[in-house]
C-alpha cells in the first residue's frame, strides 16, 4: 500500500516536472531542433507552411474551387498531418496544464488575426517557406536564401511592431471590447481537462499506430508533430518573440531558444547532408539541396519582409498560430483560416505572374557549401548566431535598441 | 505577497488587456502605468498564458515591483506597484 502511495507520488512528481510549470524556452528550442533532425532522417525537414497550404487546397477541393481536386488529401499529406497534429499536441499539453481556454477576442484582434494569416500566406508563397521552412529548418540546411529571408522577417517585424505601438497611440479602442472565455481549467472545476488529455493522447496514438502498418513515414510524422505542439505549447516557443522582444522589452529568452534549436539542428542536419544519410534511393545532391529553394535573393528578402509583418500582426508565425489554435486563442484560430484561404490562391494566382516579370537568374538556389565548403558553411552560420547572441544580450543589458 | 492578500488589494489602476493577445497585454501595461504614480498599484487582467511570464520581468527591468498572480475564470490577474 505504502509502496503504492510512493509510485503515485513519483508519477505526480513527474506529471508536475512537465505541466505545472512553463518549460524555459531554450529547453523548447532543443528538443524542436531535436525532432527536426528527425523528421530529416526520416524524410525532410520541419516546415509549417506547406501544411497550412494543403489545408487550403482541401478545402478549396471540397468546394469544388480553383481546380484543386487533385490536390494531396489531408490524410496522405506528410506536411498537413504534422500541422494539424501539430495543433493537436498543443491542445494535449493545454490539457494537461489545465491551460486551456476557448479565449474570444473583441472584432478588432480577429481581423488582425486574420490580416496577419493573409500576410503570412503571400509572404510564405512569394518568399518559398515560413519561419520554420526557411528560417529555422533553413538556416542549419545552410542555405543562403534562409539568411536573406531572415533578414527580411527582421525587416517586416519592426515596421509592424511600429504600426502595433502606433495602432495602440492612435486607435485604442480598436484593440479593445467584450472578450469572452470558456471551458477554462482554472481550480478543481478544471480537472476534466486532464482527463481530456489522456483521452486526446491515446487517440492520437492510436491513429499513428493504424498509419504504422503501410505509411510509416506518415506515422512519425503523427507522433512528432505532436511532440512539436505539446513542447512549443509548454516551452510557449514563439520565433515572433526571438524576434520582436530585443526591439520591444529587450528580452532575449524568445531569440536565446530559437537560437538553441537552430545550433542543434546545424550540428544534425550537417552531419545529415555531409555523410548522405537516408539518402534512399535519391541522389546524394539531392539529399544535400533538400530544404535549399529558389528564392535567392529577391524572393527570399520579399516573402521574408511581408511574413514577418504578418507574423508580428497575428502575435504567431505559422507554427506560433498552431500551437495557439491549439491552446483555443480564437484570434490565432482567425489567422490559421486567413493561412489557409489565401495561400492557394497566392500560389495559383498571385505569385507566379509576378515571378514571370522578374528574371530568371533570380530563381537561384544558393547552397552554401558550394561556396565555402562545409566547415566554411557551418562556420558562417555559427558566426550569424553568435553576432545575434552578442546582439541580444547586449542590448538586452543596455536596452539601446528595445522601445520599452 | 500570499493570494489572499493580493485578492483584497486596493488598485490604483486596473487594466483590463483581456480581449487582446501577445504582446497586447504588454503594450497595455507599458502605457498605462505611465498614468500612475509611484508607489501605487495596478492590475492587468489578461488571458494570454504567456503574459504571466513577460509583464513581471519586464516590471522588474523596468524598476517596477511585481506583487504576484491571481487565477480566475479563464484568465488571471498581475498586480504591479510603480517604481
Amino acid at each position: 500500500m505504502s509502496d503504492n502511495k510512493k509510485e503515485a507520488g513519483a508519477l505526480g512528481q513527474l506529471y508536475k516536472t512537465f505541466f505545472a510549470k512553463h518549460w524555459p524556452v531554450w529547453v523548447g528550442g532543443i528538443i524542436l531542433g531535436t525532432l527536426n533532425i528527425l523528421l530529416f532522417a526520416i524524410k525532410s525537414p520541419w516546415g509549417a507552411s506547406g501544411g497550412i497550404n494543403n489545408w487550403g487546397e482541401n478545402l478549396y477541393s471540397i468546394l469544388g474551387l480553383f481546380n484543386l481536386e487533385d490536390a494531396t488529401p489531408l490524410i496522405s499529406s506528410n506536411y498537413g498531418m504534422l500541422c494539424l497534429f501539430l495543433v493537436i499536441g498543443s491542445f494535449i499539453g493545454a490539457l494537461f496544464s489545465k491551460e486551456f481556454a476557448l479565449r474570444i477576442p473583441p472584432v478588432g484582434e480577429l481581423i488582425k488575426g486574420f490580416i496577419g494569416g493573409s500576410l503570412m500566406a503571400l509572404g510564405a508563397t512569394f518568399g518559398i517557406g515560413c519561419t520554420i521552412g526557411a528560417f529555422f529548418s533553413g538556416m542549419p540546411a545552410l542555405s543562403g536564401g534562409a539568411i536573406i529571408f531572415t533578414i527580411g522577417l527582421f525587416l517586416g517585424v519592426i515596421v509592424a511592431l511600429k504600426y502595433l505601438m502606433w495602432e495602440m497611440e492612435k486607435f485604442p479602442g480598436f484593440s479593445s471590447g467584450k472578450s469572452y472565455s470558456f471551458f477554462a481549467g482554472t481550480g478543481k472545476k478544471g480537472n476534466w481537462q486532464k482527463w481530456a488529455g489522456w483521452i486526446v493522447l491515446i487517440i492520437t496514438l492510436y491513429i499513428a499506430y493504424q498509419y504504422s502498418g503501410n505509411h510509416q513515414v506518415l506515422a512519425w510524422f503523427i507522433i512528432i508533430g505532436m511532440l512539436m505542439g505539446l513542447i512549443s505549447q509548454r516551452s510557449r516557443f514563439c520565433i515572433v518573440k526571438a524576434f520582436r522582444d530585443p526591439f520591444m522589452t529587450g528580452e532575449s529568452d524568445g531569440s536565446v531558444g530559437v537560437m538553441a534549436g537552430i545550433m542543434i539542428g546545424l550540428i544534425g542536419f550537417t552531419i545529415i547532408k555531409y555523410f548522405g544519410i537516408a539518402v534512399g534511393d535519391v541522389a546524394l545532391r539531392t539529399r544535400e539541396m533538400t530544404w535549399i529553394f529558389s528564392h535567392f535573393f529577391f524572393r527570399a528578402i520579399i516573402g521574408g519582409f511581408v511574413f514577418g509583418l504578418g507574423m508580428t500582426i497575428a502575435g504567431g508565425c505559422a507554427v506560433g498560430t498552431l500551437w495557439r489554435v491549439g491552446e483555443g486563442q480564437v484570434k490565432l484560430w482567425a489567422s490559421a483560416l486567413g493561412f489557409l484561404i489565401i495561400s492557394p490562391i497566392s500560389k495559383l494566382y498571385i505569385v507566379p505572374p509576378i515571378v514571370e516579370m522578374l528574371p530568371a537568374s533570380w530563381d537561384f538556389k544558393s547552397y552554401l557549401p558550394d561556396y565555402l565548403g562545409y566547415p566554411g558553411a557551418f562556420a558562417l552560420v555559427t558566426v550569424i548566431i553568435l553576432i545575434w547572441y552578442v546582439f541580444v544580450k547586449w542590448n538586452e543589458k543596455t536596452g539601446k535598441f528595445s522601445a520599452y | 505577497m500570499s493570494q489572499e492578500e493580493l485578492q483584497n488589494l486596493v488598485v490604483d489602476k486596473s487594466v483590463d488587456a483581456r480581449g487582446t493577445a501577445c504582446p497586447g497585454p504588454l503594450l497595455e501595461a507599458k502605457k498605462s502605468i505611465g498614468t500612475i504614480a509611484s508607489g501605487e498599484i495596478m492590475e492587468v487582467l489578461s488571458a494570454d498564458e504567456g503574459t504571466k511570464r513577460d509583464i513581471p520581468k519586464w516590471a522588474n527591468k523596468k524598476g517596477h515591483e511585481y506583487l504576484g498572480t491571481v487565477e480566475d475564470s479563464g484568465y488571471f490577474k498581475i498586480y504591479l506597484k510603480k517604481g
